[in-house]
């Protein structure tokens, strides 16, 4: 299992009742795995030294206006949480605004989770982000519908326990042991790391048994043959004319 | 991260009493909110027009930048967004002469609101649109017929403005190498650019299997 397709779904409901320090403040970041709120992991995500990640899809809860929220007899039964995720890798944030200053990310009427007829994802995270080993990851999520003031002024008296208030999902591909270590030789060498390429370097070296594969002809090889590699996929799918002199 | 797919998301719903919220979306809470009334044929810039959530100057590329608009898309049916790189309009018409741009009808936000789906820019612009090192851009949103302010619980998902640009941010060394793709006419996408440093690497390969002769009896290692 050194390959493998991996997801992460953070959600936070209600409790039958409201106390406000259980629910996050707006306009405030919090990180879907330790954060405080809603389903947690243990630790802070760091990659190992024998992982490799690349991170290609994000998507949270849809809806703008508070005003479609649904109160019955004092229990919310429905909340639009109108949020925005932001992927942190150690301290860089991956969304900027267009003046080039740290933004609260996309929102989930861009990329919506679960995403519907009416709401089909106009996001898409590509290319991939590379995590490497030993750099710490995170996802934020921000709601810029206030929960903790709408319960302040009497809006609600309680939360429902089977009422979704935000959802965020995570989709990465999780190299690890020998795979991770063939991803790096791979960014190493400028081709991209991919479950197709990964395997596809694990065969090369696997026919290259008892041969040298650490010298520049090794390399160079491998770098022609990927292109070709690419060049032959992009013809079978169209997306490059056929040419009889290649 | 100097490859980076960003995101913009102007929206016209703000507390009573507020129209313009700066460098993040307003906090929201419910029966407190109105959406802004948007006149018609009044062109309204997303960035620093003075309603919705606005940044606080024009988004100017620095010295080491490279934007690819690839995809626009507004809501409602009625308003029509044009960008705009410097003077220059993106959409005109066929005579030459800039229009108020494309509508909700084609690119509707999000994709398959109010059963409307974007079939003819699924893939967004193409080719997409560059800007370059210091170049100013932005984006117009014009309603074809006023929208009106919407109260209480008239504010609803279906009756909020909306205007969201996905672009591609190219910093960095990245930016050095997009420079380069113009100057030869490559299509500025992540794949050439991938393409093109994958050459590089193998130049660099291919230059380490020259001729060395003082070395020749030696083991050449990466």
């Amino acid at each position: 299992m050194a390959i493998r397709r991996q997801m992460y779904e953070w959600d936070l409901y209600g409790a039958d009742g409201f106390v406000p320090a259980d629910f996050p403040d707006a306009g405030v970041e919090y990180s879907i795995f330790t954060g405080g709120f809603g389903t947690l992991v243990n630790e802070v995500n760091l990659v190992k030294e024998d992982e490799f990640i690349v991170l290609d899809k994000i998507a949270c809860s849809p809806g703008v206006s508070p005003q479609e929220s649904v109160v019955a007899g004092g229990v919310l039964t429905k909340w639009v949480p109108n949020m925005q995720i932001q992927v942190v890798i150690d301290t860089t944030g991956y969304y900027r605004d267009p003046q080039n200053i740290y933004s609260s990310g996309v929102s989930g009427m861009a990329s919506a989770y679960p995403s519907t007829l009416e709401e089909i994802p106009y996001y898409e995270l590509s290319p991939s982000i590379y995590i490497l080993p030993h750099q710490t990851w995170d996802i934020r999520y921000t709601f810029y519908n206030d929960l903790k003031t709408a319960f302040a002024e009497g809006y609600f008296t309680s939360i429902a326990d089977t009422t979704a208030l935000g959802r965020v999902w995570v989709s990465y591909t999780l190299f690890d042991g020998t795979d991770a270590f063939i991803a790096q030789k791979l960014l190493s060498i400028g081709i991209p790391v991919s479950v197709d390429s990964v395997q596809w370097f694990r065969k090369l070296l696997i026919k290259s048994r008892g041969l040298d594969t650490e010298s520049f002809d090794f390399y160079l090889k491998a770098a022609k043959a990927y292109r070709e590699n690419e060049d032959q996929k992009a013809i079978l799918t169209g997306l490059k004319p056929y040419s009889p002199k290649e | 991260m100097s490859v980076r797919r960003q995101v913009y998301e102007w929206r016209n719903i703000l507390p009573v009493g507020q129209t313009v919220s700066l460098n993040k979306p307003p906090i929201l809470k419910p029966n407190n909110v109105h959406t802004v009334a948007l006149p018609a044929n009044q062109p309204v810039d997303i960035f620093i027009g003075g309603i919705g959530n606005n940044i606080d100057i024009p988004a100017k590329l620095t010295a080491t930048q490279f934007v690819v608009i690839d995809a626009i898309a507004v809501w409602p049916e009625s308003l029509a967004a044009q960008i705009y790189v410097e003077t220059s309009r993106y959409f005109q018409d066929p005579d030459g002469t800039p229009t108020e741009g494309i509508t909700g009808r084609i690119v509707p936000f999000p994709n398959g609101h109010n059963g409307i789906i974007n079939w003819d820019y699924i893939t967004g612009l193409n080719p997409p649109l560059y800007i370059l090192p210091h170049q100013t851009w932005g984006i117009e949103v014009t309603p074809l017929e006023a929208i009106p302010e919407y109260t209480g619980n008239d504010v609803t998902d279906e009756n909020i403005s909306f205007c969201f640009v996905k672009y591609l941010l190219i910093d960095g060394a990245d930016a050095l190498v997009a420079k380069k793709l113009i100057d030869i006419g490559w299509e500025l996408t992540p794949e050439n650019i991938q393409r093109y440093k994958e050459d590089i690497v193998r130049f660099h390969l291919r230059a380490g299997l020259s001729e060395m002769d003082e070395l020749e009896g030696l083991e050449r290692r990466v």
